[in-house]
């Protein structure tokens, strides 16, 4: 029967895997947004009577400049990697954890137990211990709003950020009660930290086999993020989890009717995302400090979020975000020592970022979707003419 | 336990309930005009540190015959802070509604430059980053009539108020009356109910929903600059402490109602006031303080989880419209 050749898709020569045009895509507003930030930035600066030239060098400077310099970018980058890898796990599947801050403050009092109390273990099994009670308690901490979630439909949005501000309470509990400073006072005032961790609780230096001091407080931990990236990247695009979580913050209408049990999906990303955000606190307590001090706010969990919006919660282009932040932050000095716009320039320049990088994503996905939607109506046009054909030759079959 | 200790917590959860409910109505005219706001908080703080500077520029002796005797210091700082919050929340309606962002991406956003933005503002304000100078006037605190004269200490509560508590109490009447009995306010509602059917009678949606989206920012700025002018005489970082949050939280619980809402306000506001006053209360004595300093975040966690099934947000809350943008 059919003789007439039923057309392949071949569309002009916009005939590129979707991953790439994705990439291209992603990568172009990531530019455009730069630019933007940049070119505002300018105004500000001249607006202070400083050339952006300067500002901009000093920045790039303290962060690439020298190796310490670059070791302090990645020391800054590694809690950021974890921090930006939870909120990007709970988005894929459409929710939003916002309460990285508080699982990250509860994931420090877990380890912080675990290296004290069960100071017995032997040697570096004390620091897996640690970690790995840092990890259970960020889950607990996350797995509760997951659950209220999706049994009560409370807004993982309020529940998230109400149990940050309970865990800034526990954290003070536990350093005034069970975990109280009982070592001698010496140069520290007690009451304000815990008792110092054993030493071999501590995660081990990486910097010093690249020549960084130890003060920058490079540790393994680095290594251990960039792997955690590359594991959730599995996790989203080879796994099953993966699919469904991806099912479910594109369409959970859709995801239901695929019969994906959307609650357990969910509960099981803020158990993840939980885990995640247990080990963002570790670079401080088990990779520098080596003990937990009170009032320990680095904010780490909200700049986790704008870091997973700048990697496009691609968890590749988290790692790379995290650098960038990491540069930024360590700007904020540059900018103080070597200008004279004020540090707070920088925190400006991150938010103009920010926002410019969530609108340009979000033109570039519509303009994305415009293309593809296209390219759809193009292929449906060269079927119709293929069935037309089609029909023509079976009248002339039937003839 | 004393009376008079309830009293005063009283007159705390009033003041909270003023941040609460200010902050609420403006969500209320945001979601209720189909742009969920999660940026309230943020809004707020821009609220707090600019209302703070208003304050302290305007406190200047004024001239001769001029300024009525007025407290001209911690009035500017107000206006200010509401003319602020609602520039600020432009942002949020520009990359919702103009670029149709995702409007919980675009409110946490908010949330994040809100906090830098503060800083920034603050050193030049104050030359310093993270709080104002001291010294800031504040408005002369007011009676309440009749309920001032309560007995057993209850009346505490209603004594030395500030002003503002009575314009929050107040505020019921004109944002009722916008909302319900006003073409505008149907017109509001119906962008947030059903943008396309709105638009289909000839209803500009995308222009509803800027005001709708600015007034939250101009409710929520002065719920800020109230808190740093009239409650902390002051700003400092971090003052805000999660209130926008709790007020969306109360917004919720309101069921999109103003006069709900000062329910729902009032009791997230006492519970506020429970670990500032009620600390020494018969059971909670017994309770390391620590954990009563939790209870008004475990109130709203708990409040929501048990109402927010039984209730109906706007249908279109949430949702860009992707019709014409004029």
């Amino acid at each position: 029967m059919a003789t007439a050749p039923l057309a392949a898709p071949q569309v002009g020569s916009r005939e590129r895997p979707e991953w790439i045009e994705n990439l291209a895509g992603q990568l172009l507003a990531l530019i455009v947004a730069l630019v933007i930030a940049l070119l505002l930035g300018s105004v500000i600066i001249i607006a202070y009577g400083e050339s952006p030239g300067t500002v901009y060098g000093a920045i790039f400077h303290y962060g690439f400049g020298t190796k310490n310099g670059f070791g302090y970018v990645l020391t800054e980058a590694t809690p950021l990697i974890f921090s930006a890898l939870a909120v990007a796990v709970c988005f894929k599947g459409g929710m939003f954890n916002i309460g990285v801050e508080g699982q990250y403050l509860v994931g420090m009092v877990t380890a912080s137990w675990a290296a004290l109390k069960l100071d017995f273990l032997p040697g570096p099994l004390l620091m897996w211990v640690a970690i790995a009670f840092g990890i259970l308690g960020g889950i607990v901490w996350a797995v509760i709003p997951g659950i209220l979630k999706v049994r009560t439909g409370a807004h993982e949005v309020v529940t998230t950020i109400m149990m940050n501000g309970i865990a800034v309470s526990l954290v003070a509990w536990a350093i005034n009660g069970p975990l109280k400073y009982t070592q001698q006072a010496g140069f520290h005032t007690p009451n304000l930290r815990t008792d110092a961790f054993r030493a071999s609780a501590k995660i081990p230096d990486l910097g010093h086999l690249f020549g960084i001091g130890s003060s920058v407080h490079l540790s393994w931990l680095l290594i251990g993020a960039v792997v955690t990236a590359a594991l959730v990247w599995f996790l989203l695009k080879r796994m099953r989890l993966g699919y469904e979580a991806r099912a479910i913050g594109a369409s959970p209408g859709s995801a239901r009717a695929g019969g994906i049990s959307i609650g357990q999906v969910q509960i099981k990303l803020f158990v993840i995302s939980g885990a995640l955000a247990g080990l963002v606190g570790m670079q401080q307590l088990l990779g520098d400090k080596n003990y937990l001090p009170i009032g320990y706010e680095a904010a780490l969990g909200f700049t986790g979020i704008a870091v997973a919006f700048l990697g496009q919660n691609n968890p590749i282009g988290i790692v790379a975000a995290a650098i960038l932040w990491g540069v930024l932050a360590r700007g904020e000095t540059a900018v103080q020592i070597q200008t004279t716009v004020p540090r707070e320039f920088v925190i400006i320049l991150q938010g103009i970022l920010i926002i410019s990088v969530v609108v340009t994503y979000q033109l570039a996905k519509r303009r994305l979707l415009a293309r593809q939607l296209q390219t759809a109506a193009d292929v449906e046009e060269l079927a119709d003419s293929a069935a037309a054909v089609d029909v023509e030759g079976l009248a002339k079959e039937d003839r | 336990m004393p009376l008079g200790d309830i009293g005063a917590a009283i007159g705390i959860g009033l003041t909270y309930f003023t941040i609460i409910y200010l902050t609420g109505l403006g969500g209320l005219f945001s979601e209720r005009s189909g742009i969920v706001n999660i940026g309230l908080e943020g809004m707020m703080i821009i609220g707090t540190v600019t209302g703070s500077w208003g304050t302290h520029h305007f406190t200047l002796p004024a001239p001769e015959g001029l300024g009525w005797g007025l407290p001209w210091g911690p009035i500017m700082g107000l206006l200010i802070g509401m003319l602020a919050g609602a520039a600020f929340a432009s942002i949020h309606a520009l990359v919702t509604v103009t670029f149709r962002v995702d409007q919980i991406v675009s409110g946490v956003v908010i949330n994040l430059v809100a906090i830098g933005l503060a800083r920034f503002l603050s050193t030049i304000f104050f030359g310093q980053a993270t709080q104002s100078n001291p010294g800031q006037p504040h408005l002369n605190p007011v009676d309440l009539p009749l309920l001032s004269h309560l007995p057993w200490g209850l009346g505490a509560a209603f004594q030395r108020l500030s002003p503002m508590v009575v314009v929050a109490i107040l505020m019921v009447f004109p944002v009722w009356f916008s909302l319900y009995r006003t073409r505008w306010g149907l017109r509001l509602r119906s962008c947030g109910e059903n943008p396309e059917a709105a638009r289909s009678l000839g209803v500009r949606v995308a222009p509803l929903r800027y005001e709708g989206v600015l007034l939250s920012g101009a409710l929520a700025g002065l719920a800020g600059a109230y808190l740093s002018v009239e409650v902390t005489y002051g700003w400092g970082e971090g003052q805000t402490l999660g209130l926008g949050f709790i007020a969306l939280a109360a917004l919720i619980l309101s069921n999109w109602n103003p006069i709900r809402l000062m329910l729902a306000a009032f009791i997230f506001g006492f519970a506020q006031a429970i670990p500032l006053r009620l600390m020494d209360a018969p059971v909670l004595r017994l309770i390391p303080d620590q954990f009563v300093r939790m209870t008004p975040y475990v109130v709203t966690i708990v409040v929501l989880a048990g109402f927010v099934g039984r209730v109906r947000p706007p249908a279109a809350a949430g949702r860009a419209y992707e019709g014409a943008t004029t």
